[in-house]
């Protein structure tokens, strides 16, 4: 389980690190530890997701504040509905297999194993959780300070982030720039989910040339209120390897060699997945966000 | 069917200093459309790393850049590293490279149809076109052809005319338009395969050594063991990035002229 295997996870990542500003150990005690997830379809993942991971590691890390220690990838369950959206079983399996090679990033099913689509807002909770409990069994922290963080939680989210800044590791959200700029779309996000989100945990956000955040932030109340914990990492080598393009490669047997690990190409191949027909999936399917949150506000 | 198609091997000149996930991809993409073509069965791809006469700034030795496009090469079943080039005591012209590689692949050709013959008898001329040459290269590679004095007429017409030519391009009409203002490259147009890559990816091996220099991740541009290569090997600092500097390129003490690589970053 995650929050009995955590601790070790991050000792071990900082030990087989090679990043020198972690083997300076006296100046990775003042250091901030954080954790990314990623949240998304992962249909399938491919090299630039995992390109995220290292870059805004190393985006963190140069800050100088912070010591990146994990990385989560958690795959949108089916539920979520999305045209072409194969079994997560599969979309796990990939990930999996495509992280066998990194010393940081892992997998977790969680997400996916839920019956119903989740807001990304609790999917994110939910880990924050498991890392506050995996750090409390190792912390011998009483349980009154515990009760305390809880009652924190609970309150104002400009109060929680007094209760972040004490927190021994931070969570944070790793996205692309649409998902940024997906904030703007109408019911596709609950407002105080986003609030929860930037104001609570923090995101990183990897911008490709040509795309603006600080406009967009700026031309947003809501991201202005929380720019200090959105953090934009430029992504100077442009890269548009997305999951879409490598479907469609596929449908049409044409090669993603080296867009993917060749782990995940050969799965593709064995499996017979990404044909035709598997792009069909829920075609007439509305997508479950907005299915939730067009349903609520109209009635 | 299949029988009928022309065998085909595509070669890629260039530092390769060091080989990305891009210069991989272009290969699979230039095979994927001539295959489309319904012309041509692609039976081979080339890597040929430039000499370390050529005097480019931050050029590692050519034996460390054969070594990871080795291992970069180690799962691929059809593109292969050649040391030939690497091994001239200079720099040489790509036409020169090509005329090397076709001259071989002939003589194996021949060499197969030669037992084939034998042992079956009689031969079957329908069953093995004679194989082709090509060079594969990036979208500018064609602009390089209308730099005034850069190359011999007669090599751009034995480049594109007697080898042909495979242009992996990122959209915009770039490449048609560098066709359009030869009139060489225009003669041999049917000879000049564009491709174009719909999705914008420009890892270039310049952007992979400065974040080398700089100690920031490259993990997934190149491949794992060319990482671990790197490491062990030490290869890609500030010093070896000032080699060269300040030198004289080869090709331009040469000839004066500008170098031209087919897949130059």
């Amino acid at each position: 389980m995650l929050s009995i295997t955590y601790t070790q996870d991050a000792h071990d990542a900082l030990q087989s690190s090679v990043t020198p500003a972690l083997v300076l150990g006296m100046e990775a005690q003042t250091k901030t530890r954080v954790v990314l997830l990623a949240c998304g379809s992962f249909n399938p993942i491919t090299n630039l997701h995992l390109r995220m991971f290292e870059l805004a590691r190393d985006h963190l890390e140069d800050t100088g504040q912070y010591r990146v220690v994990k990385g989560i990838i958690s795959a949108v369950g089916d539920a979520y509905k999305k045209k072409g959206l194969i079994e997560a079983c599969h979309r796990l399996e990939m990930a999996r297999l495509s992280t066998e090679n990194s010393d940081w990033i892992t997998v977790d099913s969680w997400e996916s194993s839920q019956p119903e689509w989740l807001e990304t807002a609790k999917v994110v909770r939910h880990h924050y959780e498991e890392l506050h409990t995996a750090e409390q069994y190792n912390d011998d922290v009483d349980t009154v300070k515990y009760a305390k963080k809880r009652r924190m939680q609970e309150d104002s989210f400009e109060g929680a982030s007094e209760h972040k800044r004490r927190g021994n590791t931070h969570l944070m959200l790793l996205c692309g720039a649409d998902v940024l700029e997906s904030f703007g779309i109408p019911n596709l996000w609950k407002q105080e989910d986003i609030a929860e989100i930037l104001g609570r945990y923090g995101l990183v956000c990897i911008t490709r040339s040509g795309s603006d955040p600080y406009k967009f932030i700026h031309q947003s109340d809501m991201l202005w209120k929380y720019r200090k914990n959105i953090h934009v990492v430029h992504e100077w080598v442009t890269n548009e390897i997305s999951a879409t393009h490598v479907r469609r490669a596929l449908r049409r047997g044409r090669s993603v060699r080296y867009l993917l690990p060749d782990s995940v190409v050969d799965y593709i191949q064995e499996h017979g997945l990404y044909t035709a027909e598997s792009e069909q999936k829920n075609a007439d399917v509305v997508l479950a966000p907005f299915q939730r949150y067009t349903s609520t506000s109209s009635s | 069917m299949a029988v009928h198609r022309v065998p085909l091997v595509l070669l890629a000149c260039g530092s390769f200093n060091p080989i990305t996930n891009q210069h991989m991809r272009l290969f699979e993409l230039a095979r994927d459309h001539m295959h489309s073509t319904g012309l041509y069965q692609v039976v081979g791809g080339i890597v040929s790393p430039v000499s370390d006469g050529y005097g480019k700034q931050g050029l590692v030795l050519a034996k460390h850049r054969i070594a990871m496009a080795k291992l970069a090469l180690q799962t691929s079943d059809w593109v292969t590293v050649d040391e030939w080039e690497s091994q001239q005591p200079d720099w040489t012209e790509t036409v020169v490279t090509m005329r090397y590689h076709y001259g071989r692949i002939l003589k194996e050709y021949e060499q197969s149809k030669g037992t084939h013959n034998h042992s079956n008898g009689n031969s079957t001329p329908l069953s093995s076109p004679a194989p082709q040459l090509k060079l594969l290269c990036g979208a500018d590679f064609l602009d390089t052809f209308k730099i005034p004095g850069l190359w011999l007429d007669d090599h751009v017409e034995e480049v594109a005319g007697r080898f042909g030519l495979v242009c992996v391009s990122r959209g915009g009409l770039q490449p048609e338009l560098a066709v359009h203002k030869s009139d060489t490259l225009s003669n041999h147009r049917q000879n000049i395969y564009l491709v174009r890559e719909w999705v914008r990816n420009e890892t270039s091996a310049t952007e992979v050594r400065r974040a080398l220099r700089r100690g920031l991740s490259v993990k997934y541009l190149i491949p794992d063991n060319v990482i671990d290569y790197i490491h062990q090997h030490n290869l890609y600092t500030e010093d070896s990035e000032r080699r060269n500097k300040g030198m004289v390129l080869k090709p331009l003490a040469k000839q004066a002229q500008q170098p031209v690589k087919s897949l130059d970053d």
